[in-house]
């Protein structure tokens, strides 16, 4: 297969498959290093005062949230649809650039996956804490009942249980089933007993018989392409709990492509947090390449850029309407009491990712770390914003209030971060974070040695070319 | 357990082990598998392997959940209990899709699933040993019977020493 | 392989798209007749059969000049053998800029009432046209300043699609990769234009007909409606033109990633369209409703019809991973796309512009072959302009290597 030697290698180095191998199952053998143990602390720490809030919030009720009426969704929601929103880049990756058939995602596949994985596990503690009885979660679901009671169908929230449910379920499975083969892998290298037989029951037996690739193959493409409309519909049905109802602000049809567009590009942001990390710390240099954050900032200017047109529409059509509280509502946006967080999530979301453009700074770490922070305090924003100024002050005047977190629901949200880095940094540990097959599979047609080859070919047929036409 | 014996041809990458795999099927002989560290385009068809139906089996899944759902929610929301809410009919199609899309998916994925770890012989207990165990790191392994090669077996290593084997082993497996 | 390859457009070729040029001429005519004898339903059927097929043609037009921007940016390697096609398509551009210009003649000629907002003191509170909801928004939708917008269209559009070309012909002669790399930047401009212009188009063209309705999806909307129909023009070109011989690098591999397109966007338009009508009917709020009330209660068979074209038979005849590589099974599907998407245009233009008594007959299947002709006539004449094949491009050598 040929490959134009103008794209840059997504393997550099000079490796081979077993130097692959080593590479990345290296950092899941011997000692934790001391990075990971500080940062482990601390995200025990946090998550342990997250687990008190929790409990202090089961324990005296959500008034603690200081939430009332109107705003009777505050920092809750908006960091659930934040870690929703986070998770999709995990799966968009894995799916929608499998599809696409876009080979750098395999450097950076295997930790946005995990990381969908533990964000949706953050985003559905919300909902858990927040529905009243934890201790009977099951009631959501539609099984018959002598309560005589079924959930109500035309609701969006309960539309959220199936969508987290499904996305919850079918990214773990999609990302298990990848893991697989690279957790064979670990098994075929293990020196200690232990070590072994833990790997032997993780990896299911895993052989590498092609009639298992060809299976493999089958069911990535097939889970691929169920995953890629469910990442849409995840987000979307998340948008229909605004969107449905009759709010200024809220009730208005670009909702499901916007959420998607905003999802994806917060999600985006937080893989590069993590891999600039993560690929300095354990040495994955050579297959987390500059080119891989490069065309993933470049995905962050396409989504960044649709979230910025989105609000232009609004404002647009808010103005057009001729609806004069779909006019306050984001007059009241730009200059009422929130104004300060309307104008950070503008800076952070709107203009600061258009520094994407400038090539340098896109292939530029430090520049890249600190904007994909930005972007996901801009993102933050967002959800705020568009929760509490629409909930703050709709139709009825004398019902304006204003709403500002507790130290409960702060804490809570830093548990969140806590829970989330906790499982990352386990992750790190025990599984692969790059997807060792899945390299080695484009090794042949994207290492530098490969590029290199093609490059000499395509000269050696120009000069052939050149000699054919002179003589 | 029977002890159970291999024939072991050991390549180092997949484009030989391609050649290899063509050349030994040309010959006529019956390969027992091939192992390899990722999935090698054009494997399965030059070994003859048959294509996989998984995706059929997911569409049945996926077709039978999302039907059932359908038959379920409707039931639910006008023979079993029906409740006006929000003014809607109480077959409230348009509000049902979101939670059959996903249960399609969902059924879809978990059945898929399911039928991939029973044919391709996964589980965390029942295991079969690798035939060697660097098929999983950097090498190429192309496994016969060694029992249905009986006398041709010296041929077979001939083939493969021909086509690039860098090494050739043999194995037994209890 | 004969990479110098140019398309002949034969005289028999020629006629035919001459013959679907003549039966809209024609159709246009007896129908303006008929409309200056005092026949008020043909007038409005003659105007909003125009915009119709404005917008439709219009929308394959820009959707071609969109396939290859988006290529460029994404670096994209696979399409380049049936590149010429988008290309060529995006040259239609201008012609639609003419079509529009007819529209505009008329509005300001008082001709046609497609847009109520046009109307003689439609802001004037002592008018009997008073109405105060569009005088709110008369700032914006008024004959100059929408003038003005439709020439800034459509001179942004022409420019970006002249100026690929022009590099792509370039790239031809010259080779090397000079004219890839300008031809990125452009790209990526053009995307920018394009990303705020195709909504606003969409308001200015068809969402502001219906003067008392907004939603802010309509923009995105009528993008997908003409993205999913491009793709299904260029599917069809693609199999005409290996149906005569050209093109022999495109094979399956190609068509089936074509095919996945078609698929993946009909979905994706279904979404939109759910979307677009869920909410509006969950919240049930009146003024939003009253869209979709005229035309589930006037147009019912039209409304399901246009769901089940353009979404239910792509998505279970496009499923499975062979569909997608036999060129019969493509084209058929593709012309069903086509039609079914014409149908979506057609539906967002009559109700508002027309009223509840608006038919489709033989005047709109007229007039629809005629553009369609002239449509024809000037991608297949654009495509013989340079060779088939964009040989010089940096991605062709993958392109021709390209395998699913």
């Amino acid at each position: 297969m040929f490959v134009s030697p103008i794209r840059e290698p997504l393997i550099t180095g000079n490796k081979d498959y077993h130097q692959i191998t080593e590479d990345i199952a290296r950092p899941t053998e011997g000692r934790p290093q001391i990075g990971w143990i500080i940062g482990m602390g601390i995200a025990q720490v946090a998550l342990l005062l997250g687990v008190f809030m929790m409990l202090w919030t089961i324990w005296y009720g959500i008034g603690t949230w200081n939430l009332n009426r109107t705003v009777g969704w505050g920092w809750d929601i908006t960091n659930f649809v934040w870690w929703i929103g986070i998770g999709h880049a995990g799966t968009l990756i894995s799916a929608i650039l499998l599809l696409f058939r876009q080979k750098w995602r395999t450097g950076v596949n295997r930790a946005a996956e995990a990381m969908t994985i533990f964000a949706v596990l953050c985003a559905a503690l919300y909902p858990g804490i927040h529905m009243g009885r934890l201790w009977v979660p099951f009631y959501i679901f539609p099984y018959p009942n002598t309560r005589a009671v079924w959930p109500n169908f035309d609701s969006p929230l309960l539309w959220d249980v199936f969508a987290i449910s499904t996305y919850f379920t079918v990214s773990l499975l999609f990302w298990y089933i990848g893991l697989i083969p690279d957790l064979a892998t670990l098994r075929d290298r293990a020196k200690s007993t232990l070590r072994k037989n833990i790997y032997k029951a993780l990896s299911f037996g895993w052989r590498g018989s092609a009639k298992q690739w060809q299976r493999f193959e089958s069911i990535s493409l097939v889970l691929a392409g169920l995953a890629t409309p469910l990442v849409l519909s995840v987000h979307t049905i998340v948008s229909f709990d605004f969107a449905t109802s009759v709010i200024p602000g809220w009730h208005t049809t670009i909702f499901p492509p916007y959420f998607v567009a905003g999802a994806i590009f917060s999600g985006f942001a937080m893989v590069l947090t993590l891999m600039i990390i993560t690929r300095k710390i354990l040495h994955l240099e050579d297959y987390i390449t500059i080119g891989h954050i490069e065309s993933m900032n470049k995905v962050i200017i396409l989504t960044g850029s649709i979230v910025g047109i989105a609000y232009t529409t609004e404002l647009f059509v808010a103005w057009y309407s001729g609806n004069i509280y779909e006019q306050y509502a984001f007059l009241n946006r730009a200059m009422g009491p929130y104004a300060w967080a309307y104008w950070i999530m503008m800076t952070c979301n709107v203009f600061s990712p258009q520094l994407m453009w400038i090539k340098k700074l896109r292939r530029n770490l430090v520049a890249t770390f600190i904007l994909s922070i930005i972007i996901n305090i801009g993102m933050w924003f967002e959800r705020f914003v568009i929760i509490v100024t629409s909930l703050h002050r709709d139709f009825l005047p004398s019902s304006w209030t204003y709403y500002v977190p507790t130290f409960v629901e702060v804490g809570i949200f830093i548990g969140t971060l806590g829970i989330f880095f906790t499982l990352f940094l386990l992750f790190a540990r025990t599984f692969p974070v790059i997807a060792i097959a899945e390299v080695k599979s484009i090794w042949r047609t994207s290492s530098n040695q490969a590029i290199e080859k093609f490059q000499q070919q395509e000269e050696a047929e120009a000069a052939a070319e050149k000699e054919t036409a002179t003589v | 357990m029977a002890t159970k014996k291999y024939l072991l041809g050991i390549f180092d990458d997949e484009i030989t082990l391609m050649k290899a795999v063509k050349g030994v099927r040309a010959a006529g002989t019956k390969i027992y598998d091939v192992y390899t560290p990722f999935p090698v385009h054009g494997l399965d068809d030059a070994m003859g392997l048959r294509h996989t139906r998984l995706h059929t089996a997911g569409f049945l899944f996926g077709a039978t959940g999302v039907l059932l759902m359908f038959l379920y929610i409707t039931w639910i929301n006008t023979v079993n209990y029906p409740i006006i809410v929000g003014g809607k009919p109480y077959f409230a199609l348009p509000a049902y899709i979101p939670v059959l899309f996903e249960i399609t998916v969902l059924s879809a994925s978990v059945g898929m699933v399911i039928a991939y770890f029973v044919r391709n012989g996964l589980s965390p207990i029942r295991q079969e040993p690798p035939l060697d165990s660097r098929a999983t790191d950097h090498k190429f392994v192309v496994a016969f019977d060694a029992e249905e090669l009986s006398g041709e077996m010296d041929n077979v290593k001939e083939l493969l020493a021909e086509h690039g084997a860098s090494e050739i082993n043999e194995k037994e497996i209890d | 392989m004969n990479m110098s390859e140019h398309f002949q457009f034969t005289s028999g070729q020629k006629r035919n798209a001459f013959i679907l040029m003549g039966i809209g001429a024609l159709t246009l005519v007896i129908g303006i007749i008929m409309a200056l004898s005092g026949n008020h339903t043909m007038q409005e059927k003659i105007w909003t059969g125009i915009l119709t097929n404005n917008m439709f043609f219009l929308g394959l037009s820009l959707a071609g000049l969109f396939f290859i921007a988006v290529n460029y940016i994404g670096y994209g390697g696979w399409y380049v053998t049936v590149k010429r096609i988008p290309e060529a398509m995006s040259m239609f551009i201008p012609y639609m800029g003419v079509g529009m210009l007819v529209i505009l003649i008329g509005l300001w000629a008082h001709w046609h009432h497609i847009y109520h907002w046009a109307a003689e003191g439609i802001a004037d509170p002592n008018s009997p046209n008073y109405d105060r909801l569009i005088a709110g928004k008369v700032s914006y939708l008024n004959k100059p300043f929408f003038t003005i917008r439709i020439i800034a269209y459509f001179a942004i559009w022409t420019f970006f699609a002249y100026s690929l070309r022009r590099l792509s012909i370039q790239e031809d002669q010259l080779g090397g990769v000079s004219q890839y790399n300008k031809s990125k930047v452009l790209a990526a401009v053009f995307l920018i234009f394009f990303g705020i212009t195709s909504s606003s188009m969409s308001w200015d063209f068809v969402m502001s007909i219906d003067s008392h309705w907004y939603s802010t999806l309509f923009g995105w909307y009528t993008f997908s409606t003409l993205f999913v129909s491009g793709i299904a023009a260029i599917i069809l070109f693609t199999i005409f033109l290996k149906s005569k011989g050209y093109l022999p690098q495109v094979n399956q591999e190609h068509l089936h990633d074509l095919g996945k397109f078609m698929f993946a966007f009909s979905v994706f338009w279904a979404y939109l369209w759910f979307s677009q009508f869920m909410l509006i009917w969950y919240a049930n709020i009146g003024e939003a409703t009253a869209y979709f009330k005229a035309r589930l209660d006037h147009y019912p068979f039209l409304f399901y019809m246009i769901l089940v074209i353009n979404f239910v038979v792509p998505f279970f005849a496009l499923m499975t991973r062979n569909s997608k590589r036999q060129m019969g099974t493509l084209a058929t599907i593709a012309v069903i796309v086509l039609i079914g998407h014409w149908f979506d245009y057609f539906l967002m233009i009559i109700p508002g512009a027309t009223g509840n008594e608006a038919s489709f007959g033989i005047f709109e299947i007229g007039l629809t072959i005629g553009y369609a002709g002239l449509f024809l006539f000037v991608v297949l004449k654009e495509l013989t302009k340079t060779s088939l094949v964009a040989a010089k491009h940096p991605f062709f050598k993958e392109s021709l290597e390209h395998h699913t």
